[in-house]
């Protein structure tokens, strides 16, 4: 079984009784507790200022637990991507910023996709996931 | 005034994939000034299916700013008496949109808008019970 581990550990003293949070998942296939994620696309690309691309190239099949990180390298703050799915807003990731979601791609035009704002942002993504729809040549 | 968050992913799937190591510090858009409110940490309990919010935009005590820099993170830590269950999950969206399923001890960290539309919602997928921990970082409007 492949065995992807996606940990996480969140620290603020916002409060008066500062926070910390670990945690820490085995990424598994959709619905099982026996057999871990088995694919992955991982990439980096630029992106310009001004159009609306999909993220992830190619298809991941739907309603599965695939996990998505997604970085924004871009160095100076004010350097902004927008993601959106389906159309709906999701948030912004800053410069610096990143973002580890589960990725349901529920149907065909459930793509995450990104907006460039400020400059031309370089980022990261890694899917991991159970299955695409791979395009025929 | 920091709020930090570090993200470790190791994964065999491929012989060449050494892993990410990655941390950020949360700042307020377009700034590096630390981001300075939150809605401190929270657990909710949920024993039956149908989207509820686990996040009101507009109910919020302090009025977030909309489309800046917040993030939420939230956890399924199965039915908060220790046992987890890999094989059910818990569908998270944002303004009904499904942007995902939490399985069992899955996390996630994610930005959001903090539009008044743009609720953050918790579907499980059965009627058994599931505590999510969750926690949102923003801007005060």
């Amino acid at each position: 079984m492949a065995t992807t581990t996606a940990a996480v550990t969140l620290s603020s003293d916002l409060l008066s009784d500062a926070m910390s949070v670990t945690a820490s998942t085995t990424c598994m296939k959709a619905g099982t507790s026996a057999d871990g994620l088995d694919q992955l696309e991982y990439a980096v690309v630029e992106i310009a200022t001004g159009d609306e691309y999909d993220l992830v190239c190619t298809t991941p099949t739907a309603a599965k637990a695939s996990k998505l990180f997604v970085k924004n390298h871009s160095i100076d703050e004010t350097y902004y991507v927008a993601i959106t799915q389906n159309a709906q807003a999701i948030g912004r990731l800053y410069g610096g910023d990143w973002m580890f979601i589960p990725a349901d791609f529920h149907d065909a035009a459930a793509d995450i996709a990104i907006t460039s704002n400020g400059g031309t942002n370089k980022i990261e993504y890694a899917l991991f996931h159970e299955g695409t729809v791979l395009t025929t040549t | 005034m920091a709020t930090t968050c570090t993200i470790s992913l190791s994964s065999d799937i491929a012989s060449g994939f050494g892993g990410i190591n990655e941390s950020m510090t949360l700042t307020q858009a377009g700034t590096v000034t630390n981001i300075d409110s939150t809605t401190g940490f929270q657990r909710r309990k949920l024993s039956a299916t149908g989207a509820v919010d686990l996040v009101t935009m507009a109910s919020e005590n302090i009025e977030p700013k909309d489309s800046v820099a917040s993030k939420i993170y939230i956890r399924n830590i199965g039915d908060g008496r220790g046992n987890i269950d890999k094989t059910v999950g818990v569908t998270i969206g944002v303004n009904a949109e499904p942007i995902g399923k939490l399985y069992g001890g899955d996390w996630m960290v994610m930005p959001l808008t903090c539009i008044v539309a743009d609720d953050v919602t918790a579907n499980p997928a059965t009627d058994n019970t599931v505590v999510l921990e969750f926690v949102m970082f923003y801007e005060e409007a």
